[in-house]
């Protein structure tokens, strides 16, 4: 399982995500690898799910067929373990 | 490094105006000592309003940033409490930390500090009730994660 973190330019925002999803995974016992990039290299990224703002989730609607997942708050654990359930139950 | 931000980079403020003010204030520590060019403010309100407001990254909080360029001299910090809070995009605000990248390497210990940092809520909730430089410096130092 692959997950992809993005923001706009994938150096600040995308990576407090990717160790937010880090964190979160390891409390769910769920194994997975994370990568952080920009919005331009998520659209031909390889991976199994996008974690993303409402924004970019738009922006990309239609232009990748990677599953997309919206996050709110990039620090907030609880919502990102939510999607994290919501992305392993869907590929179980 | 102990301390993730420079006492002389952190600012208490009652309000601002808007947004704007709020990351020109936040970042004028960083121009005053050369870490980060004036367009450096610009490039992040712009990317702000292009991008939509996801570098408020917990309740009350934002990290703004701006692309890694010439305009970033000296990676680091710098930290501003608005009192009264302030809208950025349909997010109610109190915590403002501007993040100068040089490039996309040597901050990335610095944020995974800060990640685990804002995991917890009630460390940003510490930061937005301190009313001082000297608070806000207590605050950091004993919240902020050790090695």
């Amino acid at each position: 399982m692959k997950i992809l973190a993005v923001c706009g330019f994938g150096v600040g925002s995308s990576l407090i995500l990717k160790m937010t999803i880090v964190k979160a995974l390891k409390e769910l016992n769920l194994d997975a690898e994370v990568v952080n990039t920009d919005i331009t290299d998520a659209k031909s990224y390889q991976a199994d799910a996008i974690f993303t703002s409402p924004q970019f989730v738009s922006d990309l609607q239609g232009n990748v067929k990677v599953p997309l997942y919206p996050i709110q708050r990039y620090s907030d654990k609880e919502e990102i373990k939510t999607q994290i359930k919501a992305l392993f139950q869907s590929k179980s | 490094m102990i301390e993730p931000i420079q006492r002389k980079h952190m600012q208490v403020v009652d309000r601002v105006k808007d947004y704007k003010e709020a990351i020109t204030q936040a970042a004028s520590p960083l121009v005053k000592d050369d870490y980060i060019r004036e367009t450096y403010i610009a490039q992040m309100i712009e990317s702000l309003e292009t991008h939509g407001p996801y570098i408020v990254l917990a309740d009350d909080f934002a990290l703004p940033h701006a692309r890694p360029s010439s305009a970033v001299k000296k990676t680091g910090l710098s930290l501003l409490v608005v009192a009264e809070g302030v809208d950025v995009l349909g997010h109610n605000v109190h915590v403002f930390m501007v993040l100068a990248a040089k490039d996309s390497t040597t901050h990335v210990t610095l944020l995974g500090k800060l990640a685990e940092f804002l995991m917890e809520k009630e460390n940003i909730q510490a930061l937005k009730e301190c009313s001082t430089i000297e608070a806000l410096d207590t605050t950091l130092q004993e919240r902020w994660p050790h090695p």
